[in-house]
């Protein structure tokens, strides 16, 4: 998951300080999210928005706290839908749907736990990468001079 | 970029793995999902029953009996059905009314009994309560009307307010259109099947339409269903296609 390719020039106390909050707001506010997958997307997308005229390095870790998120939400909506609609009987309960809420509380875990240690990380200066998401990033988020 | 879709789908491959893993295992059976359904199911029906039981008088006699007997066994053996599942119960009550309660139990009153002029009507009365029961629409309509907590609470023994809600969500109020239609088009289905002309069906809708329409009676059986001439529309649509 940790590939520091990337490289920025002087990140201050500040600058680690604002990057590892960009994780800890996904984390924070996925408490709650439980009911509604879109809050902490929107807690991140906030939290995005107002760093945006900070540094290259805040910004970076932003947009891929952002990108996580975003894949979060999509599949967590996913069950979040597939629930009401068995409410409405429009599915029945099967092995399909028990499937797929296991495996989305999988990768929630799985995700919670990359936050955390991404905060960690970025606390310490380190330029923590994810898998695919790092490169995501690199690709959207351009450095500015 | 093409390194950014291969790693990609990489993820989507994990994550379709993952779930398609999981699917594997019998979780229904694991969490034993249908066993604690039909045992609510079955508790639940005993306790309906009961409370008409109480309300009305069950018919002995047996030439009736044997009557709507033999044609609910036709039926159930050209489609297959569990006769054993099946718990007909016919009340002395002049309300024109049929209905089903969960756990198989289908009653029906001697009101709507009288006014059916032949064999391939009250089968069609037959055919459309056995859809419902087989389709478990007892179950869906009190879950969605009166909440699955409150089933699970008071399968064991309803109190007043419990028992006289679902009471009359069974009875009196119409299960949505799209299971009315659903059990229509199973009735054919199985009136086919029996060799029971499904035209039987929409026959008996229009005359219990007419008795309406005279003020004589307010016949409840159709009264508390949505669109009737619509109903019989589709019915003999279907009825069509199907010989």
């Amino acid at each position: 998951m940790n590939n520091p390719t990337h490289r920025f020039d002087q990140i201050n106390e500040s600058d680690r300080e604002k990057a590892s909050n960009s994780y800890l707001m996904s984390v924070i506010f996925i408490t709650f999210a439980l009911p509604l997958p879109i809050v902490n997307l929107i807690a991140t997308f906030v939290f995005g928005v107002a760093n945006r005229r900070s540094s290259n390095f805040v910004k970076w870790h932003c947009t891929q706290a952002l990108l996580s998120q975003f894949s979060l939400f999509v599949i967590n909506s996913v069950a979040f839908a597939w629930t009401v609609l068995l409410l409405f009987h429009v599915f029945t309960i099967s092995n399909g749907f028990i499937g797929y809420v296991l495996t989305i509380i999988a990768f929630n875990i799985w995700e919670f736990l990359a936050t955390v240690i991404a905060a960690i990380q970025t606390r310490k200066g380190v330029h923590y990468r994810w898998f695919f998401y790092g490169d995501l990033t690199d690709a959207l988020q351009k450095p500015t001079p | 970029m093409k390194k950014i879709g291969i790693k990609g789908l990489l993820l989507v491959a994990l994550f379709l793995g993952v779930w398609f893993g999981f699917s594997q295992i019998n979780w229904m059976k694991a969490f034993r999902v249908e066993q604690v359904g039909s045992k609510v199911s079955k508790e639940l029906g005993d306790l309906y029953w009961k409370y008409f039981k109480g309300q009305d008088e069950e018919v002995c006699d047996s030439t009736v009996v044997q009557h709507v007997d033999s044609l609910l066994n036709r039926i159930c053996t050209a489609n297959g059905i569990d006769t054993a599942t099946i718990k007909l119960h016919i009340l002395s009550d002049s309300a024109i009314n049929a209905f089903s309660l969960p756990d198989g139990h289908l009653v029906i009153y001697t009101g709507l009994l009288n006014v059916t002029r032949s064999d391939a009507q009250l089968c069609g009365v037959l055919c459309h309560e056995i859809a419902h029961l087989e389709k478990g629409h007892a179950m869906k309509k009190l879950i969605k009307e009166i909440g699955l907590a409150s089933l699970l609470s008071n399968a064991t023994g309803g109190n007043g307010d419990f028992m006289i809600k679902s009471i009359r969500t069974l009875t009196s109020t119409a299960y949505d259109r799209n299971l009315e239609r659903k059990a229509d088009a199973q009735a054919v289905q199985y009136m086919t099947k029996a060799g029971i002309d499904p035209d039987g069906l929409a026959q008996l809708l229009e005359q219990l339409d007419q008795l309406q329409a005279s003020g004589i009676q307010i016949p409840t059986w159709i009264s508390t269903h949505p669109d009737n001439a619509e109903r019989i529309g589709a019915i003999r649509t279907l009825a069509k296609k199907r010989t």
